[in-house]
């Protein structure tokens, strides 16, 4: 539930109980007021009673002034002797029946006790009641109806500032050095939101930066005497003819530098991948990049008599395109170098299915394979291979499988999670 | 042509210079920052081979220079940073070609003639060497005015032999030129072999000279020395 929402439910629930108390509250003391008035009024009556009788020893006429009425009769023992009452009252003009309100009481002339009831209309009273309980209700609605509005729209202006912050947290992107940008705000907490979220953004752009030259930093301090003894072996080469021995050793020298740069290269390229600095992300083409990657091995096939079967239909992958590279060339290549002398190699594209299948040694792969450095005895691979590829599908949530049927291993990417 | 090399590592630098030593070449090299500013301020080159990690400034202003000073050198970015946001940036920045440490000199030597070749274009992008005659444009290569038939891959071949004439050529070299460094190939290439046989005797029966010679199992060298 909406913040708004929930702070909108309490408000209104309350306020409306409030009102609704205030009113009952407000009714019964204007009412009470009202009606000791008219007992005052009443009162005041009797004692004019009262004292008339006791000067003239009779009782008064029995007159009816304006919403007042008195009438006389005999005492009943039984009734009780004085009492406040609400009665009706008979407008003696058009008989009309209205609310009323009555003293009973007792007056002695003579020997004989007389009952006499006042009684006083309360139609005026009750009227001032009714138009003060409607002005209260008045207010009371329009009051509600303000608060209604103001939570529907104000509040929703109000927080604005902060559904837009939240909007660019979401958005952000480390690799994208795009700060998050000042929010025009005037309420304080989101002005400290705001520069907390850019504070966080800043310190975690300098972090990625700082991991970036580290690699970087790594890989150009490896690579610089790489690149000499490579250019020396180049120079070497150069100088005059070698003897056939001479020529085999500086093929392995080759060799090993040649190596060393590419496991090199490889553990960078998973150290990026695991922190994901590989930002390239585009539309793939996978037919188009899987029939390129045959063409390119074309050569290594033939060495080894292999046999290619290729089903490809089209797919479109969402992902680095020098990743897309690196995870056909890690599948041919496993493909291509674990095979044996006259094998085939079958390559299928199907939905979003990717699956690679070679022949090779008649037992399957261990599951510790995707390890870094995990080889078998036989491999002339640094081990890393799959390890990459692995790396890959993490990064973009692709399914990798390996299974071993049929004298045949299989390794399948799912590309489902992305398209 | 002439060179401008910008590299701080003096050993790697050295080599360079030694192999594009020759052959007509003028080669001057700056070994920092300030240095390179000046060499690039005070005179043209047909190629200026840039090290990115330069002491004494950042080797992408020096393409900002460039810039600034309306010049039409060649560059070529040698660099140990396999980023991609560097390359990018580099090339963006007006580069022509970027490699990456570490590299064969022979991929160097080709990567460079082929920026300078494209400077000076002049309508025919072409190499001659002796009778051997390569159109780059057209993908062709006459011998004294007859088609030789080559694929593709026998093309390249070729272009790279006559951009590092006279220069050995290891095989690795060779296989990373023609396969590229990430696929990561097993450590035979006799398939390289097979190539180079079937250059050699397309060249020769279309009536060239036997120009390449096989250097003792490390790789082959083209040269009518």
């Amino acid at each position: 539930m909406k913040l708004a929402t929930n702070y909108n439910r309490v408000n209104i629930v309350t306020s409306t109980v409030v009102l609704i108390c205030t009113g009952i509250v407000y009714y019964l003391f204007i009412h009470s007021i009202l009606t000791d008035k008219l007992d005052k009024d009443l009162v005041v009556e009797e004692d004019e009673i009262q004292q008339y009788v006791a000067t003239y020893h009779k009782l008064p006429l029995p007159a009816s002034f304006i919403n007042q009425q008195v009438a006389y009769s005999v005492f009943d023992p039984s009734q009780p002797e004085r009492e406040l009452r609400y009665t009706s009252y008979i407008d003696p003009k058009d008989k009309d029946e209205e609310p009323g309100r009555s003293l009973f009481t007792t007056v002695k002339v003579g020997e004989v006790t007389y009952r006499v009831v006042i009684t006083k209309s309360r139609v005026e009273a009750e009227d001032l009641v009714r138009v003060i309980l409607l002005i209260t209700l008045g207010v009371s609605l329009l009051l509600l109806t303000a608060l209604l509005l103001i939570n529907r729209f104000f509040f929703n202006r109000l927080w604005k500032p902060f559904y837009s912050i939240l909007q660019k947290m979401k958005s952000f992107e480390v690799t994208r050095m795009t700060g998050i940008r000042e929010e025009s705000t005037s309420i304080d907490e989101f002005i400290e939101l705001n520069a907390s979220v850019n504070a966080m953004a800043e310190r975690v752009h300098r972090d990625y930066r700082e991991l970036k030259s580290f690699t970087d930093n790594a890989s150009h301090e490896m690579m610089t005497p790489l690149a000499v003894i490579n250019s020396k072996l180049d120079s070497l080469l150069q100088t005059e003819e070698f003897t056939l021995r001479q020529g085999e050793l500086l093929q392995d020298i080759y060799q090993a530098t040649g190596r060393l740069s590419r496991l090199h290269q490889s553990l960078l390229l998973l150290a990026k991948i695991e922190n994901n600095l590989i930002p390239d992300i585009q539309q793939i083409d996978m037919a188009v990049l899987a029939s390129s990657k045959l063409r390119q091995f074309q050569e290594l096939f033939e060495k080894d008599d292999l046999q290619i079967t290729a089903d490809i239909d089209k797919l479109e992958v969402r992902m680095s395109k020098y990743l897309a590279d690196i995870l056909l060339n890690n599948l041919i290549s496993n493909a291509v170098r674990h095979n044996i002398k006259g094998g085939s190699i079958e390559v299928s594209l199907k939905g979003t299915m990717l699956t690679v299948s070679n022949t090779g040694n008649a037992e399957k792969l261990e599951s510790n394979s995707f390890d870094r450095f995990a080889k078998s005895s036989h491999s002339e691979g640094m081990g890393l291979g799959l390890a990459i590829t692995r790396q890959i599908c993490n990064l973009y949530h692709f399914d990798l499988g390996y299974a071993y049927h049929d004298n045949r291993h299989f390794f399948s990417i799912n590309f489902s999670s992305v398209s | 042509m002439k060179i401008l090399v910008i590299e701080d590592e003096q050993a790697l630098l050295e080599s360079i210079l030694d192999y594009f030593k020759g052959d007509g070449n003028i080669c001057e090299h700056a070994s920092d920052f300030s240095a390179a500013v000046e060499k690039i301020s005070l005179y043209s080159y047909d190629c200026i081979l840039l090290d990115l990690g330069l002491p004494g400034g950042e080797g992408l202003d020096i393409l900002t220079r460039l810039k600034e000073l309306k010049k039409n050198d060649g560059v070529l970015i040698i660099s140990a940073r396999h980023s991609l946001d560097d390359r990018l940036a580099g090339l963006d920045l007006g580069a022509d070609d970027y490699l990456v440490k570490p590299f064969h000199l022979s991929e160097l030597k080709s990567r460079v003639t082929a920026i300078v070749r494209r400077k000076n274009f002049n309508g025919e992008n072409q190499i001659q060497f002796q009778e051997i005659k390569a159109d780059l444009g057209a993908m062709k290569v006459e011998i004294r005015g007859q088609v030789v038939p080559l694929t593709r891959k026998e093309f390249e071949l070729l272009v790279y032999f006559l951009s590092n004439k006279n220069k050995v050529v290891s095989k690795n070299a060779m296989a990373e030129h023609l396969w590229g460094d990430e696929m990561d190939m097993s450590d035979d290439f006799d398939f390289i072999y097979t190539h180079v046989k079937n250059l050699r005797k397309k060249l020769i029966e279309a009536g060239a000279g036997d120009y390449l010679r096989s250097v003792y199992g490390i790789g082959y060298k083209f040269t009518d020395q």
